[in-house]
């Protein structure tokens, strides 16, 4: 029990690898269009040969079909090296005919499906009644051939600075150290692997379900593959024409979006009446010197250096914002931390490290192959404005520098135009992928609906009725009876108001009363 | 086979055929049992699973307004108490809830339910486990809010590998359905069993029929090819029926499939010929151990029993291990094995049918023997 809240609350995903160096930055600020994802820390299925074979995930006991493929790294060579795409089928309850299954995309860039299995069975529930469910670890991701970066390591994350980092170095260290060519990791190349895939497993047709970046691959598939398809979900959209790098001025409105939600709730506006003069003035303090004390390590409880650096605690934050749960803890982190009580933002920033979730290398693939070379002026100006847009930008052009990624065409940057049923959909107070992304994507779609939660974060499906959304969109296999209404219960959560309790904390004079009854 | 068999089984078979009304009512089985087992399924699923929108009444609602909204998120609301479809789950929470939530305490609520209930079984549940789900969150940010590392609360991390697979878990169902479809072969040619032999005596077409130059064996193979016959045309109608009627059953709810495929139908045909035959020598020998009509049907009934408690036996897995050696458990227990896709118990279901053949043999010697004996013939 206590880990399926526990992986609610993991929800952000990118923090994989904040005790590596080079990943420090890069995960901090990241593209970060990851969705809540269970902990990942094992042994997934063990597919080794080509064939099927029954074998488990991580955290679901159910027998699961798993199985590889092989394709070549680089396509225009087809008799080159051959890398290993892994997948796994979650068959239907119900027999079905085996012409249909939904392909569920992750995000990141540089998530694997697979270690994501639960989260997706659990969402996907009702769709797997009738149709079997298939996850591919993407090239660079999970199993296939993963893109990791391994730095050093680090003895604490808490005790790093992140300025002192040399992004350049550590960049050409883990290009250094992969085996593969890392120009081949990009959406278009993993597209032909899951098409591929597709065919091998004799399914005629999809139904697509991407996530954050995972919609990307989702869009790519509309307009390579129409044929293959039946309908498609697209969850926390990034439309083609948006560069993920655009994501800090969406960063930057999630944050205004909370302290508005706290200054509108009465008992949160109560507890913290000066929210954003206190986040404001902690960010000032940090951004002239980080703050070093000795506490007891989050996991370990051994007293240890924390260096509390800006990066450090917007990031926390940032990523806090990902899931509900997190976010209502926001308002306490920030005011404790504005009285000098660092603790929650501590254990914030904990919930990333360790947390292994995305393939950097891949990641950098993914983001200046597609996202980087595509900066125009007008939008770097406009991501400047943002903290995290500024940090973003200095860190991929280092990065990017050295992983020297072919740019994608300009024809990549295409609205979609397509006939396909499609669903999208979109959280309100999404950090990562705001409503008006959803929008830019509808451009071209033709028999597309667009559904905005307003009460959702990112990867609306996991938080609302979407996933009843998508059953019934799989099931009709049309978006013309799709209503939006469930999706404006009103599911909001209390803030936390202290350290233990979402509920309006009673006065002396109320507890004597209840004591008294 | 004899020319004489051969016009023998077509008489007796025109015979049977002649009365229509007791062709159906032997079929009548074969045709409604699946269809009312599935109607049995439709209601029990119903009943099972809990509702979308589970009603209950929740006292203090508004001591806890946050546990009450995620509760309702999970499909659990607050119904008014004289609503038909609220369950009757209480959930009170308590005065002191919010003051002990405050100090970091355990907040009291009390669940007050029968629990055995069958009908709230899987509503309890799944209260208990939204609770225990909204416990686990607070708990968990409680500790980030302190610095601490959830997962630290979760020291043993249980991993489990459940290797049944759709099709074993709906093993008890498809056993029941097993057992239904095993007894067809029985009661399918009963009724001709009964009448071609009890029957024509009665008639008085048995002495009619020994006063012709056939010898008892070929009448009594005969009876038997005729009535086993029937017994797997029961059969036949059943497989068919059962794939068609199981398939409309939302077994999905369940969290498992039941389907009847084409390699089912056929191994249950071929399992359930030696019992077909058994059958119609068991349901022969005891009509022509009758007095009359009335009393073989009587009789039979009794009789039906035995293959009922073998057949029982084996779907519950309740007996030693001894009945998968034994008649009709053995079969059944081999086909449920074969259901399951695991491996087909090939020496039990040798050993079984060959005692079901003997058996059949040894009743059909019986009756070979009988017909000699005028006692039978004319029902003295």
């Amino acid at each position: 029990m206590l880990h399926g809240m526990y992986s609610q609350l993991c929800a952000r995903v990118t923090p994989a690898l904040w005790r590596h160096k080079p990943a420090v930055i890069a995960v901090l600020l990241g593209a970060g269009l990851a969705i809540p994802s269970a902990q990942a820390d094992t042994q997934t299925a063990v597919a080794t040969s080509n064939d099927q074979q029954a074998c488990y995930v991580d955290g679901l006991s159910e027998q699961m079909q798993c199985g590889s493929i092989s394709v070549p790294e680089n396509y225009a060579k087809p008799n080159g090296k051959q890398i290993q795409i892994h997948y796994v089928v979650m068959p239907s309850t119900k027999p079905n005919n085996k012409s249909e299954a939904l392909l569920a995309i992750a995000g990141g860039p540089g998530q694997s499906a697979i270690e994501n299995a639960k989260g997706f069975d659990r969402m996907l529930s009702k769709v797997r009644q009738t149709e079997d469910v298939i996850l591919i670890d993407q090239r660079g991701t999970g199993q296939s051939n993963p893109l990791q970066c391994i730095g050093d390591g680090f003895e604490s994350a808490l005790a790093v600075n992140e300025s002192d980092f040399d992004t350049r170095v550590e960049t050409q260290k883990c290009l250094d150290e992969l085996d593969a060519d890392v120009t081949q990791y990009g959406s278009l190349s993993a597209l032909k692997d899951f098409e591929a895939v597709r065919q091998h497993l004799g399914y005629q047709k999809l139904h697509l379900y991407g996530v954050s970046y995972g919609t990307r691959m989702a869009q790519l598939y509309m307009r390579h593959y129409p044929q293959s398809l039946a309908t498609v979900t697209l969850d926390g959209v990034v439309p083609m024409q948006q560069s993920v790098l655009a994501i800090g001025n969406a960063i930057a409105r999630a944050f205004d979006l909370l302290v508005e939600d706290c200054a509108n709730n009465t008992l949160c506006h109560t507890q913290f009446p000066d929210l954003k003069s206190d986040l404001e003035k902690v960010d000032a303090e940090l951004a002239m010197a980080p703050k070093i004390s000795q506490v007891p390590d989050p996991l370990t409880g051994e007293l240890t250096q924390l260096t509390l650096t800006r990066s450090k605690f917007k990031g926390s934050l940032r990523m806090a914002l990902y899931s509900p749960s997190t976010r209502s803890l926001i308002p306490h982190a920030i005011h404790q931390a504005a009285n000098g009580n660092f603790q929650p933002i501590t254990g914030l920033y904990a919930m990333g490290i360790d947390n292994a979730g995305i393939a950097m290398g891949m990641h950098a693939s993914v983001v200046c192959g597609e996202d980087w070379q595509r900066i125009t002026p007008e939008l770097r100006a406009k991501t400047n404005e943002s903290y995290f847009g500024q940090e973003m930008l200095k860190t991929f052009a280092e990065s990017c520098a050295v992983w020297n990624m072919p740019a994608v065409d300009a024809s990549f940057s295409q609205p979609i135009a397509s006939d396909i049923p499609t669903l999208l959909l979109s959280g309100e107070l999404d950090p990562a992928t705001p409503p008006s992304w959803g929008e830019l994507a509808m451009e071209k779609l033709s028999n597309a609906k667009h559904f905005v939660a307003p009460y959702a974060t990112h990867g609306v499906a996991y938080q609302s009725c979407g996933n009843d959304l998508i059953a019934e969109l799989v099931e009709q296999g049309s978006v013309a009876e799709l209503d939006a209404e469930c999706l404006s219960e009103d599911i909001r959560r209390n803030f936390y108001l202290n350290a233990s309790t979402v509920e309006a904390i009673p006065t002396d004079a109320d507890e004597q009363t209840a004591l008294n009854k | 086979m004899s020319n004489k068999i051969i016009t023998m089984i077509r008489k007796e078979l025109i015979d049977a055929a002649r009365d229509k009304r007791s062709v159906m009512a032997g079929l009548y089985y074969a045709i409604g049992t699946p269809l009312l087992m599935c109607g049995m399924f439709f209601l029990l699923i119903g009943q099972l699973t809990s509702p979308e929108d589970l009603n209950i009444k929740i006292d203090n609602a508004n001591g806890a307004p946050d546990l009450v909204k995620f509760l309702a998120s999970r499909g659990i609301s607050n119904g008014d108490s004289n609503a038909e479809d609220t369950k009757n789950i209480q959930l009170i929470i308590s005065d002191d809830y919010a003051a002990n939530m405050a100090k970091g305490l355990s907040a009291e609520v009390i669940l007050v339910a029968d629990a055995s209930n069958e009908k709230l079984q899987n509503s309890i549940r799944r209260l208990e486990r939204s609770l225990q789900e909204y416990s686990g969150e607070m708990g968990s940010l409680r500790l980030i809010a302190r610095g601490i590392d959830p997962r630290v609360m979760q020291p043993i991390k249980v991993n489990v590998k459940d290797e049944a697979t759709p099709d074993s878990k709906a093993g008890m169902i498809l056993g029941l359905a097993t057992m239904t479809m095993i007894y067809a072969v029985f009661i399918s040619g009963m009724n001709l069993a009964i009448d071609t032999s009890a029957g024509e005596r009665e008639r008085n077409s048995l002495a009619l029929l020994l006063s012709h130059p056939v010898s008892t064996w070929e009448i009594v193979i005969a009876k038997i090819t005729a009535v086993s016959i029937f017994a797997m045309v029961g059969l036949v109608l059943t497989l068919l029926i059962s794939k068609l009627a199981y398939s409309f059953v939302p077994w999905q709810e369940l969290g498992f499939a039941v389907s009847v495929n084409a390699n089912f139908i056929v191994m249950m045909l071929i399992v359930g010929l030696p019992v077909a035959i058994m059958a119609a020598c068991l349901q022969l020998f005891v009509s022509f151990m009758a007095k009359s009509f009335k009393e073989a049907q009587s009789y039979i009934t009794i009789v039906l029993m035995v293959p009922m408690m073998l057949a029982m036996a084996a779907s519950y897995n309740i007996a030693p291990d001894t009945i998968q050696w034994l008649p009709i458990s053995g079969q059944l227990q081999a086909l449920i094995e074969f259901i399951k896709g695991r491996e087909l118990p090939l020496t039990q279901l040798a050993v079984s049918s060959t005692f079901t053949l003997a058996i059949a043999l040894g009743l059909a010697i019986g009756m070979q023997k009988s017909l000699k004996s005028e006692k039978i013939v004319f029902g003295l």
